[in-house]
């Protein structure tokens, strides 16, 4: 599953690919809050991504971009903004993700101060989701070995 | 045009069913893997119908390109698998 394909269409097409398909999941997490999507949505597009070049371009051309080490690093560091974010609101006598609050930290008005939240929210839930995507696919593909470097 | 655009919208529906039987009855693998590709595309068709009967065609255009990359993504993990496992009954 996670061997180079030896298909050209297929290798140049993902190549080419790849690219937008990055852009337009970061698209859809920033205007999570104007149109549909959001952090989940363009998490699993961006996922989509990682695991399109691992089918089409195997395991050892992958890691050099995002590899198993990464993926875990950056669904804790998704992690880590969701809940920082969450919290910082707690210290500023709000609710936990009562984004208002952040305006006194921002020097912004609190609607402005939700939409800035919201959109850092959405930002540690998209990293989170496509390392944990890529992560998914990888250790079902693999059943958990490490496969030798091709 | 409108009543227009739901018929073709109903049709589609219709449709669909046809292929699903293809999915779940269909001899072989391949049958399968092509009649979800098409239910798919299908899907795509449906969601921007719908997104016109809405007036909110700008909305509809982003979702509808979703289901058409993660269905290209899907479609060649499945031939992927199989290329690897050999067909299978």
């Amino acid at each position: 599953m996670i061997h180079i394909s030896d298909d050209i269409i297929i290798r140049t097409l993902a190549r080419i690919l790849v690219p937008f398909i990055q852009l337009y999941a970061l698209y859809v997490i920033m205007h999570g809050h104007y149109s549909p999507g959001g952090g989940f949505q363009g998490g699993v597009i961006l996922g989509a991504s990682m695991v399109l070049l691992l089918i089409t371009h195997g395991y050892g051309e992958t890691k050099v971009r995002f590899s198993e080490r990464g993926a875990v690093i950056f669904s804790s560091i998704g992690l880590l903004i969701y809940s920082g974010i969450g919290t910082l609101c707690l210290v500023f006598f709000g609710n936990f993700l009562d984004y208002g609050k952040l305006s006194t930290l921002l020097q912004v008005v609190p609607a402005h101060a939700r939409s800035l939240g919201i959109l850092g929210v959405e930002l540690g839930v998209g990293f989170a989701v496509m390392a944990v995507m890529f992560s998914i696919f990888f250790d079902i593909s693999t059943s958990g070995e490490l496969p030798v470097d091709e | 045009m409108t009543t227009f655009f739901l018929g073709i919208g109903v049709g589609l529906c219709i449709l669909v069913f046809f292929v699903l039987y293809r999915v779940v009855f269909g001899p072989g693998i391949f049958n399968r893997v092509a009649a979800i590709s098409a239910i798919g595309t299908k899907t795509l068709v449906i969601l921007l119908i719908i997104g016109y009967l809405y007036d909110r065609i700008d909305m509809f255009v982003d979702i509808s390109m979703v289901y058409a990359l993660l269905n290209f993504i899907g479609t060649l993990a499945v031939a992927k698998y199989l290329e690897m496992e050999g067909e299978r009954k």
